[in-house]
C-alpha cells in the first residue's frame, strides 16, 4: 500500500467523521443564548485556526530540520503542510467573517489578531509562490525553509495578540493556562471537531508529500 | 420577560456550506494528483 493511498485512505475516513462533526455540531449542541445559531460557526472556524496552526508550525519544525541535515524529505513535508495550511487557512478566513457579521456587526475589523492571520495567510501564499519561482532544488529549499522559520515565529503572536491588544476577537477559551470555559456537551463537540480536522490535515499532508515525493524523482 | 435568541442561521448554514465547498475540492484536487499513485 503506497502511502498516496494510505492518505487517501485516511482523508476518506476524517471526511466521514466530519459528518459527523456537522451532525453533532448542528443537531444535538445546543444554541449559545446571545448569538443564536452563528454561534455554531465557532465548531469549523477554531478547529480549522487551529490546523492551519499546526500546519505552520511543523513547517518550521521541518525547516530547522531541514536547515541542520539537509534532507530533502524535511523539505518536501513542509512544502506539503504550508499547501495543506493555506487550505485551513482559507476556512478559517472565510468562516470568520460569516461568524462576525452578525455578532459584531461588521464582516471585518483591522485589529492585531484578524490582520496578523491575513499575515500568516499572505505568509502562506508567499511560501507556495517562492517554491513556484525557483527553479534549483537546493536553493528553493533553502529559501523556503527560511520564510517557513519567519511564518512559524509569526505564531505565539497571533496567540497572544489578544492578551496583548484591544480586540474585537474573544480571548481563547481552550488553549489557555485555566480550564476551558465552555459547558460540557459544547466542549465534546469542539474536541471532535479538532481531532477531524487533525485527522484530515494528516491525510491531506500523507497525499501531498506522496505528490512531491513523485516530483522529485522526474 | 423571555429573552430573544438572535435569528442568523443563515450565517451558520452558508459557513457550514463554505467548509465543506473548500475541504471537498482540495480533496478532490488530492485525489486527482494522487491517482493512480
Amino acid at each position: 500500500m503506497t502511502l498516496a493511498s494510505r492518505g487517501r485512505a485516511v482523508t476518506l475516513v476524517a471526511l466521514l467523521l466530519l459528518v459527523g462533526v456537522y451532525v453533532r455540531a448542528l443537531a444535538f449542541t445546543p444554541l449559545e443564548r446571545f448569538q443564536g445559531a452563528a454561534q455554531k460557526i465557532f465548531y469549523l472556524h477554531v478547529p480549522a485556526a487551529w490546523s492551519a496552526m499546526l500546519a505552520m508550525a511543523l513547517v518550521g519544525l521541518a525547516s530547522v530540520l531541514y536547515l541542520l541535515v539537509k534532507d530533502p524529505r524535511y523539505d518536501r513535508f513542509a512544502a506539503a503542510s504550508a499547501e495543506v495550511g493555506t487550505a485551513f487557512c482559507v476556512v478559517m478566513l472565510t468562516t470568520g467573517p460569516l461568524w462576525a457579521r452578525p455578532v459584531w456587526g461588521t464582516w471585518w475589523a483591522w485589529d492585531a489578531r484578524l490582520t496578523l492571520t491575513l499575515f500568516l495567510f499572505f505568509l502562506y501564499i508567499g511560501y507556495l509562490l517562492l517554491r513556484q519561482a525557483v527553479p534549483d532544488p537546493g536553493v528553493r529549499a533553502r529559501y523556503s525553509a527560511v520564510l517557513g522559520i519567519c511564518g512559524t515565529v509569526l505564531l505565539p503572536f497571533i496567540h497572544l495578540s489578544v492578551y496583548l491588544f484591544r480586540t474585537l476577537h474573544p480571548q481563547p477559551i481552550v488553549l489557555k493556562p485555566s480550564a476551558p470555559s465552555l459547558p460540557g456537551v459544547m466542549l465534546v463537540t469542539l474536541l471532535y471537531s479538532f481531532g477531524v480536522f487533525t485527522l484530515l490535515y494528516i491525510g491531506f499532508v500523507m497525499q501531498r508529500y506522496a505528490v512531491g515525493e513523485e516530483g522529485s524523482h522526474v | 420577560m423571555s429573552e430573544v435568541i438572535p435569528q442568523n442561521a443563515g450565517y451558520m448554514v452558508a459557513a457550514y456550506i463554505v467548509t465543506a465547498i473548500i475541504v471537498l475540492a482540495y480533496a478532490a484536487s488530492l485525489y486527482r494528483r494522487t491517482r493512480g499513485r
